[in-house]
């Protein structure tokens, strides 16, 4: 059972770790759950709505009961006090030091439906914990009304050391970050900043939580998105096999299949080019914006002539159909504009289809891939890669055809699969505490007694 | 003079069906509520708002339908009630005093009282608490109506916004019963998985009540029924998720009994009326067939495809049914292509169509009067899911039936008339209530 004598003292350890104890700090923030019995982990990797098989008749359901997702509530400021192994200190914001009543704040505002317009969407719905902080139901997000949304859901963690935020990096920090999904059209689609801060401070149950986190400040636009970035900041995720093995010298942490695979990353495959490693640690992403020709196909499939004629469509376990495209087209109401990356921010040509490098940490769980969600499977990504990208005259030079054999192939896999950390139980167990934000009667709505006082 | 009667309650029901030959409800309601089953004097029509169209947000719609009447096939009252909440599927009280309409998307749940005046409903009361007083699920979809209750089906949570969902039961004041969540392998809840599934997925409820059985049926989540049709089809990770179970319930207890495979999505339920009929019909949305759910003489229950509609692989897309008073005919609308299909069920092991008519380019719900000879036909099926451009067609028709053929009566355009998508449609009558038209009726009826 929870202990809260045995966690007052891990947080005293942490609290008290110094870089010379950094050994014992490890030990004590590795990753490894205070109390696993508390749970049930079962629901913390992937959907409780298995699909795996689904592809054949011979599929059998594994659904999860929604009542047995309970999580725990942990202490994830040591997570980032003390990262986990395989992952650089935090950069933390000298103007939002990071302290757990912001953390359990941004926590709480993070799964709040009730900023959204119509009180249906919070982050988690996009950034779903237990399906890798990202969404591995569909290949693109869908916001509030169902409104499409141009790429697939990032996942956040480690995003506390991202410098450029959103695939096509116009945001520099979490703290602005936060706003522009809760006010997108279709996303969240809050009218205004004013109108959350306003619904905020007329919602009970956060009476009170912003003064004691900021020192007696209100709700407002600097302290909610302090309070957000606070908790994204604690999601880090390492510790993983690969981290054990390369950063921490266990040999037997992973096999000899990773083992390979990590020499195909770095050095046939070229991955390494992209997604960096420095000597103590590896975020696996140069932080920088490249053109695969992913986008550019996508750009210019539309319409053309050698597109497609059908489209395969799955209708019930092993049973598929080839759907004409001019039916699917009469179907489709929401049109939307090509997904032209770096370009949108800066509008010179040669950005065009180029988009910010996603780290490979914990990509085992954040199916599916690209910035568009284009591949379900990590083997069709490494294939992508393999046959050198789609050509254009602004691919990046970094992209070649591989060559790379069936066990590279395979080796290569194992290495990525080997990225997942060993704090995300937790980080899910703490998630699955937290309360789901729904419209009650106390609430601000026009059909209630209280309003939002317009 | 028009000709409507009415009864109430299960007792009286129950004792009707050996004295009355074609007892049956006018479109496929509850046994537990009042009946019109003489000529409706309303349609109500809950309508999708849409964005840059007239005030852009969901309405009920109510159309004049007594043919004695001058605004006769008219709309004659329209009541906005904010926010588009995907309006779709709406219930009566056992009394049928009060509307639920329900939001799939906000999950608000509008109830209209539609006694104290027939033409003009009002807003009697919005629930807006259902996701936090159930327990997370998300999208009211069905409202079936037992003695002092108000089933509602969930099709999503808020959790992941997939299918895994509920049903929840409310009293007739509108207050939170209690939650009956669907069983999953992880917590079948006492039922028996009788085959590869038990996904947990809802969507309609319906009793046999002879048998003390409920079933639901199973679509799919928030993230698919919300997601744009088109995108959606593309997405093979989104079209893994949808329903492929049914669940048969004891219906007193409220706990579920067993799970049946029904692959396809399987959507309306239609139970016959029958007192010795102890079945009931499904469609499945993706693959295209007619499923029967029955039960043998040992009292087991029982499912299997017996007829499909269309051409499947073409993926019609049967979306409403309707059953006829006396279980012969069952109507059958199909989205894509725009058709409705009128199938003899007389042998209910072996429908087979005996009819098929273009209503529009696109057709969602069919409504028929208790005797069958009215169908009304509306076209909306979801905001994200409709057609686009001349295709997307808005509208509530009605046809008379007469056994062999349909022949329009009225359609009224609800795109002509800045509405919006017209999607679920329920009959209101003066005479349930013991009353006759109120003056602007009688006015409209003078001359």
């Amino acid at each position: 059972m929870h202990n809260p004598a045995r966690m007052r003292f891990r947080t005293l350890a942490v609290t008290l770790a110094v870089t010379s104890f950094c050994a014992v700090v490890y030990a004590e923030t590795s990753g490894e759950l205070d109390t696993p019995e508390e749970f049930d982990t079962s629901h913390t990797q992937g959907p409780g709505d298995v699909k795996e098989g689904y592809e054949s008749r011979d599929y059998e359901t594994r659904s999860r009961s929604l009542l047995k997702r309970r999580g725990v509530k942990k202490d994830l400021i040591r997570f980032a006090q003390n990262p986990p192994l395989g992952l650089p200190p935090v950069p933390i914001p000298a103007e939002n030091p990071l302290t757990r009543a912001k953390i359990d704040l941004g926590r709480k505002l993070f799964f709040d439906r009730r900023l959204s317009i119509n009180d249906t969407f919070a982050c988690a719905t996009c950034h779903i914990p237990e399906q890798g902080f990202t969404n591995n139901e569909m290949r693109t997000a869908v916001g509030v009304e169902g409104r499409s949304v141009l790429r697939n859901s990032p996942t956040l963690y480690n995003v506390a050391y991202l410098t450029r935020l959103f695939l096509d990096g116009r945001e520099i920090s979490l703290e602005n970050q936060i706003w522009q999904p809760m006010t997108s059209h279709n996303e969240m689609a809050a009218p205004s900043i004013g109108w959350i801060i306003n619904k905020i401070r007329r919602m009970r149950d956060y009476d009170g939580l912003f003064e004691k986190a900021f020192d007696g400040e209100e709700p407002n636009i600097l302290t909610v998105g302090q309070a957000l970035a606070s908790y994204q900041r604690t999601l880090l995720a390492a510790n993983s096999p690969f981290d054990r093995w390369y950063f921490g010298n266990q040999t037997n942490a992973v096999d000899e299949s990773v083992k390979r695979g990590f020499g195909v990353f770095s050095g046939k495959g070229q991955c390494i080019v992209c997604h960096t490693m420095q000597k103590e640690h590896a975020l696996f992403t140069d932080e920088k914006f490249h053109n695969t020709g992913l986008g550019y196909m996508i750009s210019f499939s539309k319409g053309s002539k050698d597109a497609p004629k059908t489209t395969r469509v799955q209708l019930a376990p092993g049973v598929f159909v080839d759907v004409s495209n001019e039916k699917i087209e009469a179907v489709s109401q929401q049109k939307l504009p090509n997904d032209l990356g770096l370009y949108r921010v800066t509008e010179n040509p040669n950005d065009r289809w180029r988009f910010r490098t996603q780290s490979l940490r914990n990509v085992e769980l954040t199916a599916p891939y690209m910035h568009n969600g284009k591949f379900d499977t990590l083997r069709e990504v490494i294939d992508f890669y393999d046959q050198g990208g789609i050509p254009n005259e602004l691919l990046s030079p970094f992209i070649s055809p591989l060559n790379l054999s069936e066990q590279e192939k395979q080796d290569l896999e194992a290495f990525l699969l080997s990225l997942t950390g060993s704090t995300v139980p937790e980080i899910v167990a703490d998630a699955f505490a937290a309360p789901i934000g729904d419209l009650s009667l106390e609430d601000p709505n026009w059909a209630h007694e209280e309003t939002l006082g317009y | 003079m028009r000709k409507t009667t009415f009864c109430t309650g299960l007792a009286m029901a129950a004792a009707m069906a050996w004295t009355v030959p074609a007892l049956a409800d006018e479109t496929c309601m509850s046994p537990y509520i009042a009946k019109i089953q003489g000529i409706e004097d309303y349609v109500y029509v809950w309508t999708l708002g849409v964005e840059g169209m007239g005030d852009e947000q969901d309405k009920l719609v109510t159309i004049d339908t007594n043919p004695e009447s001058k605004t006769y096939g008219q709309v004659v009252s329209v009541l906005s009630v904010g926010g588009r909440n995907e309006a779709h599927h709406s219930g009566l009280s056992d009394d049928r005093h009060y509307l639920w309409a329900g939001g799939l998307d906000s999950s608000k749940i509008f109830v209209f009282d539609i006694h104290s005046n027939p033409r003009q409903p009002q807003l009697h009361k919005v629930i807006t608490d259902f996701v936090e007083k159930t327990g997370g699920m998300v999208g009211p979809h069905t409202f079936y109506a037992l003695p002092g209750r108000m089933m509602i089906t969930a099709l999503s949570n808020n959790v992941d916004h997939g299918g895994r969902t509920g049903v929840a039961e409310y009293n007739n004041d509108g207050e939170f019963v209690a939650s009956h969540w669907m069983p999953t392998d992880e917590d079948l809840r006492g039922a028996v998985k009788t085959g590869q599934h038990a996904d947990g997925y809802g969507y309609d409820l319906r009793v046999k009540a002879e048998s003390n059985v409920m079933l639901t049926s199973s679509f799919t989540g928030w993230s698919n029924y919300m997601m744009d049709f088109g995108q959606m089809l593309q997405d093979s990770t989104a079209m893994q998720r949808f329903g492929n179970t049914m669940v048969v319930w004891d219906m007193h207890a409220r706990k579920p009994l067993k799970v049946l495979d029904v692959p396809g999505a399987p959507l309306e339920i239609r139970c016959a009326w029958g007192e010795d009929n102890r079945y009931c019909f499904t469609t499945t949305a993706l693959t295209s067939q007619v499923w029967l759910l029955y039960e043998d003489e040992a009292g087991e229950w029982h499912g299997k495809a017996v007829a499909d509609v269309g051409v499947p692989s073409e993926i019609p897309l049967p979306v409403d049914i309707s059953i006829t008073a006396d279980d012969t005919g069952l109507w059958i609308n199909t989205f894509m292509d725009g058709k409705t299909r009128f199938f003899d069920i007389s042998d209910p092991h072996a429908p087979k169509q005996v009819f098929e008519e273009v209503i529009g380019s696109q057709v969602n719900m069919v409504s028929q009067s208790w005797d069958g000879d009215r169908v009304y036909f509306s076209s909306s099926l979801l905001n994200n899911w409709d057609k686009t451009g001349d295709a997307d067609e808005q509208y509530v028709k009605l046809y008379h039936w007469d056994g062999e053929k349909l022949a329009h009566q009225w359609t009224v355009d609800f795109y002509a008339e800045q509405l919006g998508r017209s999607h679920q449609m329920r009959f209101g009558a003066y005479a349930l209530y013991g009353k006759r038209p109120d003056a602007d009726a009688k006015v409209a009826m003078a001359e």
